[in-house]
């Protein structure tokens, strides 16, 4: 299978301050990539070049193979790469099959296609019986699912899920966990940004550590928690 | 019949109650100037309609899509100066001078929008002022082509003929009765069309967050320029409509800051977002400004023994109160987002839904 997402020494500067600095790596079609770093490490900063929010300083990003630096985030999602918000963003005033909806409406013009696919994925996230609550009223668990099964209703082929779990309590984890196992069985590809060490560890096939903006270590789940580098990173050199 | 209800129901999620309903009113509305020949009474219906029809307008770009501009006395003023310009010196009748207006208008609202859509916030509210601002002191000066302060006074209205026949003659407030109220029918159909439809639900997604909008796909600029130009093109044909109605425009009449903020306030105070604010708003405010500018309230005030006439406070009443329109309607902004943030239709839902938790 070929890489579906190719970072290629992306590199992105806010003053004299650097996020990311130089990071490469590839994802293949169908795996879970989990970015694991420290606060501060660019994580987000890395999403936001690759989503479109910023265009990197330095580096290229291609996914499916076409270049994506300065592409606008309304064209990167309907490109099929969608992206969640580590700070949700519900859209307070509508009901959450509305807040589906306009996620699914990426892909019809039809309102009763998008009711239809919003509905199913809301089924998906198990809300299928809050379709009627307003999305500003929700506890912060369901909204973390509402913002999932609003970027599914794009049907995108890459996700990036920006710590869905931050803030959950373990039951409410590990449904997000399964979650993002099923979207993995119906051949999603994933980028997953967690904290949760035992999560990313029992969810990712490789794993990219990044530490002050620079990648600091990649490879499969056994690997990162015996590299040095990352022990290091986390714990201080001295321990 | 109940097929044609149950479609319409089906289709866009109205019920036949609210359908009923909008029948009864039309017909009553219809039928009004038969039974009523008060050309005062007529007046009040068509400021009403007028009001109408520039709150729906703002409400689309403002409610809907959350850009609170206000500025929207530039694509009223350019709307009415444009008729009244054509019908004055070029001798086309206002009918057509109209779609003119609505043309010239779309093309200031996209050069308007390319420049204001950048910013976001109070920094579009600013911007949104600045421009309007700076087309009524265009107007002002521009004395060989708008005829500056003096304004352009209707000399004659060419009657609207279809073929020989002649429709009407303009001469009795009849005529401008039905036109206004078409218009504002249609204002209010074209926004539940537009709530109703995809772009309803990416202008109010775009209101609620911009950036989650913009990752969900919805090209913010556009979607933006959109609710703009129906917002703009209805609003123009207020201005159009009130040109003619009243028959002389100048800068401070059409193009002033007083207008835009009128526009917001009918909204605000109806309830911002929603299909009927803008209608309650007016229901509100029209009637309110009629009161104060023929001093009703302070002959109110005199019958009802709180003052009398001749003391000291009856005459600063009698002298100041007609001038105390601005101070009035600001208590009465204040008290409104105070105590009934989501406007007067917002509260009284609200008092439904608790009563109805009481009763359940």
């Amino acid at each position: 299978m070929g890489a579906i997402l190719e970072i290629k020494h992306v590199s992105k500067f806010f003053g004299g301050l650097a996020a990311n600095s130089d990071v490469s790596f590839d994802m293949t079609e169908g795996m879970i990539m989990g970015l694991i770093g420290p606060n501060g490490a660019g994580k987000t900063t890395l999403f936001n070049c690759i989503t479109g929010y910023y265009p990197p300083s330095r580096g290229e990003v291609l996914f499916k193979g076409m270049k994506m630096n300065g592409l606008e985030p309304n064209k990167v999602c309907k490109l099929g790469m969608a992206r969640t918000w580590q700070k949700v963003r519900p859209l307070a005033k509508m009901s959450v099959l509305d807040n589906v909806m306009v996620g699914a409406l990426c892909r019809t013009n039809s309102l009763k296609v998008a009711r239809d696919i919003a509905m199913e994925q809301l089924k998906v996230v198990r809300m299928d019986k809050k379709a009627d609550f307003l999305a500003g009223g929700l506890p912060i668990g369901e909204r973390k699912k509402l913002e999932v099964a609003r970027v599914l209703a794009t049907k995108p082929v890459l996700l990036l899920l920006d710590e869905v779990m931050g803030g959950l309590n373990p039951a409410e984890s590990e449904e997000i966990i399964q979650l993002i196992l099923e979207i993995k069985k119906a051949g999603v590809t994933q980028m997953v940004i967690e904290h949760d060490m035992k999560a990313i560890m029992r969810i990712s096939d490789r794993i990219v550590v990044l530490n002050s903006g620079e990648k600091l270590a990649e490879g499969n789940p056994q690997e990162i928690v015996t590299n040095q580098a990352v022990i290091d990173a986390y714990l201080g050199s001295e321990h | 019949m109940r097929t044609l209800l149950k479609k319409l129901s089906d289709n866009r999620g109205i019920s036949p109650v609210t359908i009923c309903l909008w029948i009864v009113v039309l017909a009553g509305l219809a039928v009004f100037p038969k039974f009523v020949d008060s050309p005062y009474a007529l007046h009040i219906m068509i400021l009403l309609f007028l009001s109408t029809i520039m709150g729906e307008s703002w409400n689309i770009l403002g409610g809907y899509t959350g850009q609170y501009s206000v500025g929207h006395a530039a694509y009223f003023g350019v709307g009415a100066y444009t008729t009244m310009m054509l019908m004055q010196y070029k001798q086309i009748p206002p009918w057509y001078g109209m779609w003119v207006g609505a043309a010239v208008v779309v093309v200031v609202a996209l050069v308007i929008g390319s420049i204001c859509f950048r910013l976001r916030g109070p920094y579009f509210v600013l911007a949104s002022i600045a421009v309007a601002e700076i087309l009524r002191l265009v107007a002002m000066n521009l004395k060989d082509f708008t005829n500056g302060a003096e304004g352009i006074l209707a000399t004659e209205i060419p009657p609207f003929k279809i073929g020989e026949t002649v429709v009407t003659d303009f001469l009795s407030k009849v005529p401008f009765y039905y036109i206004g109220l078409v218009f504002a029918v249609v204002t209010i159909i074209v926004t539940v069309l537009v709530q109703h439809s995809k772009l309803g639900y990416y202008f109010q997604a775009i209101r609620e967050d911009q950036d989650a909008a913009h990752s969900l796909g919805i090209n913010l600029a556009f979607h933006k320029n959109v609710a703009l130009l129906f917002s703009a093109v209805l609003t123009s044909m207020a201005g159009s409509f009130y040109a003619i109605y009243i028959g002389f425009i100048d800068p401070p009449t059409v193009l002033a800051l007083d207008i835009s903020v009128q526009i917001v306030l009918i909204c605000i105070i109806g309830g911002i977002g929603t299909i009927y604010g803008p209608v309650v708003g007016s229901l509100v405010l029209v009637p309110l400004s009629e009161a104060l500018r023929s001093n009703l309230i302070a002959q109110g005030i005199f019958k009802l023994g709180l003052a009398s006439e001749e003391s000291a406070v009856g005459i600063f009443l009698k002298e100041h109160l007609a001038h105390a329109h601005a101070l009035i309607y600001g208590i009465l902004v204040v008290v409104v987002i105070l105590f009934m943030p989501d406007g007067v239709l917002g509260f009284v839902k609200k008092l439904f839904t608790a009563r109805k938790r009481e009763n359940a």
